[in-house]
């Protein structure tokens, strides 16, 4: 049972990690913490939903799907966070702004889809389990845990050897050098949010997929647990949000496999808690941006 | 010349009575008067899925009031729906509005019990009648002598529905799950070990879950190496159908029973194959029978593109309720009190309603299982 | 007078209401007014509400006594939490106390003591609209009290520029936990009054949504201001029943209402009036 728990931790890591990857690289490189990812998670995976149900093949609503949420970050940047950057709101004020954000994308999701719950497939995806072993996944989750492993493979490269990534790192580190450096810092936060924003996205519309269902409160079950996991890995590192997502899918799935799933959630931010105060960088430190 | 005219009066009357839908049919005590009634629903926020149900079910009453399928002897009976938004303080001052500004003689609603302990106080120090139709949790009707409640409480629906499948299952060892955050989802959670253990099953594992959790795979992997006979959920139907299709997912072939709360033809359509076969201890047949309500699940579905679950049917039957009431010529508060609290039996879409003692609804869980896009008896 | 009856009847739940959530955006507000970002209210608040109600409920304590039970275990719980968090600043120490929060409601909903996820009701409903507003009073009279003292320039100068009012002498230290105290206190008192009376208690009252809502109150209302901490939450209170009338787009006008006064007014409302005042921009 050990093996299959494992595997769950692992399966149920991924999309947390792929979804606390978009967060972290927003307040890495401009100390926002956006609210409104969650939201932006939830209104891609209806988008993919709409797309699937339009007849589109799965693969390109999975495609439309990540790019309009990139496109609804830029935008999202463009209202709710330049101005304030251009006033030097500090911190606080954007948190709030995105805050607003969130709520408006959640009332035109409800206005556009109603509070029922959407079906990529009606009556389940048919996917017959793989055994492995003392193992059981079905290929559609094996396909899931991939395609969040390939993202976050690409995010890497992207910050590693592109001159984009390159970018997204000075303007993190200083912005006032990188600009002096020549670096266009309204593009590269524009880029910032797009990649992130998709990237939180594409978490969505894995987990519409995963379990076969949309709905407008998805925002509010993984919006906490973000913080959560990039808290643990350190804010603003990219390795860090995905050890930190796949350790609180461990945690999560290790509480309930021991019998305390009520205290599940405490567990989960009693961690966040002690890292906080014993190590406030996080695992992989620092407010830098790290490459993977 | 006469017996022509008699026949002839009496034929027209027959023929009058006999003419459904026939609008201003009978005249009651009230023809004429204007009765609007207060309800407060979660329309937004998170009771927004059950919430939307009842609205759209109120809204339909209004529709029918109006052609006369609901007959309210005249009057001009609407339902008035006031979001809370899931938000108790709204919730709370709506019970404040509706009891105080005389608009309404009684007060349907709120959608949950949480917000039912909250505001059904006010109107009992103001001695105003409310009805609940989703707030099913213990103590709701406890709370004062003009609180009525039309929805089978979980402590009425989960102990024959447990007698009922043991009858057929003879299990021997039952895992139970539920939600561990919500009134609700833990009373049927404490109500169904301690009813499986009075048929003589042993509990072998008891699983929670938070309201908004998607992965059940942890939880239901610990259940499978226990191998338990059935499964219990005391879950809400979107939890509850993730539960079963990931059951189904891991190859779990335990019997699965659940409440109220999986009433709902979400449950397939969600889950799929993997659902069929669940036993639902239900206070609504979809499919049943009862006065009106095959063409009300009709009239629903051409309405809104969707057929109603339960918290609409409930909403709906409190409709029929109070329409009856005001037919007898209840429009003021005090008469609709004195109604209610007299009541013996009204037909509607639930079946026969009528009131016990504690103004709970005297009425017996219909034991159902899920079956390829639907429901039927169990 | 008829009129003040008949408005009183009508609303004097929104009125209790407004003034609990004055309390609340107090608490936070003498928080964020020493450049803290403590999201810890509240929990607090919630610790306080079920005290209090236990207190009544299962002890028969008489309610001055429960409430000041409650206070005194809020305050208490402040002053432990101050202590781990010390040298945590800005997200970081509103990201823990965020976390505490969450810690809180778990707590509460795992214990039988609290009845759980059912909640406690019942609680005896003898917390009236004067005691509210009679509290309300008491805390305002108190803080405008500490405006006058040195103790809040301590409070400004460590907000401004922590290092430099630490080299002026300043002990930042205690700066820190007093106002994290004293905003457990505030917060103790609004969890208490609200339980006796709402007359029934869930955990997730006091959760993470709960304290979005006070953090959007202050910073609507002014972030430094103490005025424009109450005004912003008796505004957004008063805002959903005003609204009312536009049902459907309720939602959506309640996050652009809040966007747009960002956006305008990134230092909150009571700067517009402040600015009309003083010759001397201040950005608080």
């Amino acid at each position: 049972m050990l093996a299959q728990q494992l595997v769950n931790g692992l399966f149920l890591g991924a999309v947390y990690a792929l979804f606390a990857v978009g967060y972290t690289l927003v307040f890495g490189v401009l100390d926002i913490l956006n609210l409104a990812h969650a939201a932006i998670y939830m209104i891609a995976a209806f988008t993919a939903y709409s797309l699937v149900a339009h007849g589109l093949p799965i693969g390109v609503a999975f495609v439309g799907g990540v790019i309009l949420a990139g496109v609804v970050g830029i935008l999202l940047d463009r209202i709710a966070f330049a101005p304030l950057r251009r006033r030097n709101a500090g911190t606080l004020v954007p948190l709030i702004s995105s805050i607003g954000a969130a709520i408006i994308i959640g009332a035109i999701a409800r206005g556009i889809y109603g509070i029922d719950e959407r079906h990529f497939v009606e009556g389940g995806i048919d996917s017959p389990p793989i055994h492995l072993g003392p193992v059981t996944f079905t290929a559609v989750e094996a396909l899931i845990f991939a395609t969040a492993i390939v993202l976050m493979l690409v995010l890497s490269y992207v910050l590693r050897a592109t001159t984009l990534g390159r970018n997204i790192r000075a303007v993190s580190q200083d912005r006032i050098a990188a600009a002096l450096l020549g670096v266009n810092i309204e593009r590269t936060i524009a880029a910032t949010f797009f990649i992130a924003s998709a990237l939180g996205g594409a978490a969505g519309i894995l987990t519409g997929l995963e379990y076969n269902s949309v709905s407008i409160d998805m925002a509010g079950s993984i919006e906490l647990k973000g913080l959560a996991v990039i808290i643990l890995g350190g804010m603003g590192s990219i390795t860090g949000a995905v050890i930190g997502g796949f350790v609180i899918g461990a945690v999560e799935t290790f509480a309930v496999a021991y019998g305390l799933s009520e205290w599940r959630d405490a567990l989960t931010f009693g961690v966040m808690f002690v890292i906080l105060v014993a190590r406030p960088a996080g695992i992989f430190g620092a407010r830098a941006l790290r490459n993977a | 010349m006469k017996k022509t005219l008699l026949c002839a009066l009496a034929l027209t009357l027959a023929l009058g009575t006999a003419l459904p839908g026939a609008a201003a049919l009978t005249r009651g005590p009230a023809a004429g008067k204007t009765v609007k009634v207060g309800v407060i629903a979660d329309v937004t926020g998170s009771g927004a899925v059950y919430g939307t149900m009842q609205k759209n079910a109120y809204d339909l009453a209004n529709d029918d009031v109006k052609t006369g399928i609901i007959d309210a002897g005249g009057a001009s009976l609407s339902f008035d729906v006031e979001d809370a938004a899931s938000d108790p303080a709204q919730v709370v001052n709506l019970m404040q509005k509706f009891t105080t500004d005389g608009s309404t003689p009684l007060v349907l609603g709120p959608t949950l019990s949480g917000e039912a302990f909250r505001a059904f106080p006010i109107a009992k120090a103001a001695n105003f009648p409310v009805m609940g139709t989703s707030t099913t949790a213990e103590g709701v009707t406890a709370i004062g002598p003009t609180v009525f409640r039309d929805s089978l409480a979980e402590s009425q629906a989960i102990p024959p529905t447990v007698a009922r499948v043991q009858q057929t299952w003879h299990a021997k060892t039952v895992a139970i799950i539920y939600g561990d955050d919500n009134a609700f989802t833990k009373t049927d959670g404490d109500l169904f070990a301690r009813e499986f253990q009075k048929t003589g099953a042993s509990v072998v594992d008891t699983e929670t879950f938070h309201i908004g959790d998607k992965d059940f795979g942890p939880a239901l992997t610990k259940i499978a190496s226990k191998k338990p006979d059935a499964i219990a959920i005391g879950g809400l139907f979107p939890e509850a159908t993730q539960i079963i299709a990931q059951a189904g997912k891991l190859g779990i072939k335990a019997h699965m029973v659940g409440g109220n709360g999986l009433n709902s033809t979400q449950m397939y359509q969600t889950a799929g194959p993997a659902s069929v076969g669940v036993v639902v201890g239900a206070a609504w047949y979809i499919g049943g029978k009862y006065t009106g309500n095959l063409e009300f699940v009709q009239r629903f579905k051409a309405k809104y593109g969707t057929t109603p679950d339960q918290f609409a049917a409930q909403a709906y039957a409190a409709a029929q309720v109070v329409a009856s009431l005001v037919k007898a010529g209840a429009v003021t508060k005090d008469a609709m009190l004195a109604g209610l609290r007299n009541v013996r039996v009204v037909q509607t879409v639930l079946g026969p309603i009528a009131f016990d003692q504690n103004r709970d609804v005297k009425a017996a869980p219909v034991v159902l299982k899920i079956v390829k896009g639907g429901f039927a008896y169990f | 007078m008829t009129f003040f009856v008949q408005f009183y009847a009508q609303h004097s739940r929104l009125l209790d209401e407004i003034g609990i959530n004055a309390l609340l955006a107090l608490s936070l507000s003498v928080s964020l007014q020493a450049g803290q970002l403590a999201l810890a209210q509240a929990g607090f608040a919630g610790i306080a509400a079920y005290v209090s109600a236990i207190a009544s409920m299962q002890y028969h304590w008489p309610l001055f006594a429960s409430i000041l039970l409650a206070v005194a275990c809020s305050t208490l719980v402040a002053a432990l939490l101050a202590y781990p968090v010390r040298r945590l600043r800005g997200i970081f120490l509103a990201i823990a106390t965020v976390g505490f929060g969450e810690i809180v409601r778990v707590i509460v909903n795992n214990l039988s003591i609290t009845g759980g996820a059912e909640g406690l009701s019942g609680i005896p409903n003898d917390v009236n609209t004067g005691i509210i507003y009679g509290s309300l009073a008491v805390v305002a009279i108190a803080l405008f009290g500490l405006a006058r003292t040195k103790f809040a320039l301590a409070v400004a100068l460590t907000r401004e520029d922590e290092a430099a009012a630490r080299g002026v002498g300043v002990d930042t230290g205690l700066v820190r936990f007093a106002s994290l105290a004293l905003g457990g206190a505030i917060a103790g008192l609004a969890g208490a009054l609200y339980a006796h009376a709402f007359y029934f208690l869930a955990p997730a009252d006091f959760g993470f949504p709960r304290m979005e809502e006070i953090l959007v109150w202050c910073v609507i209302g002014g972030v430094t201001s103490p005025i424009g901490a109450v005004a912003g939450a008796a505004f957004l209170s008063i805002l959903p029943e005003i609204i009312r009338g536009l049902a459907d787009f309720r939602e959506i006008t309640n996050g652009i209402i809040l966007l747009v006064v960002i956006l305008f007014a990134p230092s909150g409302l009571s700067v517009l009036w402040r600015a009309r005042r003083a010759t001397v921009p201040r950005d608080a």
